[in-house]
């Protein structure tokens, strides 16, 4: 459980705009053990959507590793399984073709891509649904098949950049439940992204909090919560206590990005 | 009727008795000599001209209708094959892209009637003459319309196959060439139409036969009758290669059809 999965070592991102440099992150560091849930939260413009694609490989940090079970992450690695707030399913596949795409890809067979396909598209609870596209299933299906595709591409990490902010807020409730259960259920580690302070006191073990441009480390907060994963625990004394807390600090940081804005 | 859908029999029967009233009037106008019928043949007329022209022992229709889809066909096929991939490639190197742009910008306007002296000078008025203007009345909108599709794929689509792990060449063929299928049958079913006008501008000029041919040659003897079946021949065919083009589509795109109803 204390083994460490990605290791940020001091990461420094810079944008080169028409308007000049930007550095989006500054001397980031950070790990992420093997089954953790981390969440990072921030203000937006934070660097956090920055710092999931630089794990992702979609970007390279200016200067710094990411280490992924010690070795440099260096181009697009799908180890690291992205899911996006947009879904990005291949709407001309169905449910059960966008789920093996990655095993076919790879070169798994058909049988077996079929028989672990039928073992995820359960755990997500979309048996029956198979043949479906994704244009036919609703906005909390199509997140579950987007996981479901990632998870059957036998990632290490879980990469989530806001998964559930395009959901209705029931829905959002269902799949943060559905995504702690499927995560105990395998022993995925997770890397999620969200603004919303509930749900990263919901879902985490660890939540990070990040300063606003230049993005760095801001302050780790090591969740233990009674009732954790039921949606009691967000009626403990506890709960609410972390909240105003991460809220403060959080608030802090909005205040200071709005000022830049501003001035 | 605002914002009332009339469903598929509604629409066809009421087309129909759109047709059919326009088809009477232009009959009585003919019958009762308000319009000459040496300048406009009356429907039942041109009908008359349409079987005599079938039922013949030669069935110069028939065979004309042939020998322009083939012709069309033919030249279609072969511009699909050379400006589908060429566009793929185009749609996804922007250094490519930016170095042929300006050559297609020049290609692009030009109607398919200015390549007939070059293409008679070059082929003389064999089928490759006919072949070749529809090749070039074509090429430069399917490379664009294809193009245009690899482009407008969702970027995030991409993303999301390279992070399954899928390599350059796996993204062409399982998230590019899906993906912009859509968008580039309609671009085809577009440049099918053209290619039409191509061939029938072609047979005007240098041909001995198809339905361009015959139309021209008609005029000359001054059988309007003829000219009209051949042009009503040519909506015709082009109307049937829509609806197989159709086809094609519910085959290839099942998905759609899936999703975008209620």
């Amino acid at each position: 459980m204390s083994e460490t999965l990605i290791k940020f070592d001091n990461i420094t991102k810079r944008f080169s705009l028409r308007k000049g440099d930007i550095v989006a992150v500054k001397d980031f560091s950070l790990e992420i053990k093997k089954g953790e849930i981390l969440t990072i939260v921030g203000a937006s413009g934070c660097g956090k959507t920055t710092v999931l694609n630089m794990v992702a490989g979609f970007l390279t940090p200016s200067s710094g590793n990411i280490l992924l079970d010690g070795q440099p992450i260096t181009k697009i690695e799908p180890r690291c399984g992205m899911i996006f707030q947009n879904y990005a399913l291949f709407p001309w596949l169905s449910v059960r073709k966008n789920v093996e795409f990655g095993p076919k890809i790879n070169g798994v067979s058909k049988k077996v891509r079929r028989e672990e396909s039928a073992k995820y598209i359960e755990m997500v609870g979309l048996k029956g649904f198979e043949d479906a596209y994704p244009g036919e299933l609703s906005g909390g299906m199509r997140q579950r098949t987007a996981l479901c595709r990632v998870l059957a591409n036998k990632p290490d990490i879980l990469l989530c950049d806001e998964p559930f902010a395009a959901l209705d807020a029931m829905t959002r409730q269902i799949m943060q439940q559905e995504l702690l259960r499927i995560v105990n259920e395998s022993g995925q580690t997770v890397l999620f992204i969200t603004h919303s302070i509930d749900e990263a006191l919901i879902l985490s073990d660890k939540i990070v909090v990040m300063s606003v441009r230049p993005g760095t480390v801001k302050h780790i907060y090591d969740i233990e919560l009674p009732h954790f994963g039921k949606v009691e625990v967000q009626l403990t004394d506890e709960y609410l206590k972390l909240k105003r807390q991460i809220w403060a600090m959080v608030e802090e940081e909005v205040k200071i990005s709005m000022k830049i804005v501003s001035s | 009727m605002e914002g009332k859908e009339l469903g598929l029999w509604g629409s066809s029967v009421i087309g129909a008795i759109g047709l059919l009233v326009f088809l009477s009037l232009w009959e009585i106008l003919v019958r009762t000599n308000v319009i000459d019928p040496f300048f406009l043949p009356a429907p039942t007329q041109v009908i008359d001209k349409a079987i005599q022209m079938t039922t013949a022992k030669d069935a110069v229709l028939l065979t004309d209708i042939k020998i322009s889809a083939t012709r069309v066909l033919t030249g279609f096929l072969l511009s699909v094959l050379a400006g589908v991939p060429a566009g793929l490639i185009l749609g996804m190197n922007p250094v490519i892209r930016a170095a042929i742009n300006p050559i297609i910008s020049i290609i692009r306007p030009l109607p398919a009637l200015s390549w007939i002296p070059l293409s008679m000078l070059w082929l003389g008025i064999d089928e490759q003459q006919k072949y070749a203007i529809v090749f070039m009345g074509s090429f430069a909108s399917i490379l664009v319309y294809t193009t245009d599709a690899t482009m407008r794929v969702d970027p995030t689509l991409r993303r999301a196959a390279m992070n399954l792990g899928a390599s350059p060449l796996q993204i062409l063929r399982y998230v590019i060439l899906p993906g912009a299928l859509p968008d580039l049958l309609t671009g085809l079913k577009v440049v099918l139409a053209i290619a039409w006008t191509c061939v029938i501008s072609a047979e005007m000029v240098g041909a001995n036969s198809g339905l361009g041919f015959r139309i021209w040659t008609a005029k000359e003897w001054s059988d309007t009758g003829q000219v009209l079946v051949g042009m009503i021949s040519i909506s015709v065919t082009v109307l049937v290669l829509d609806i197989l083009f159709r086809g094609l589509e519910r085959v290839l795109l099942p998905y759609q059809r899936k999703t975008s109803g209620t």
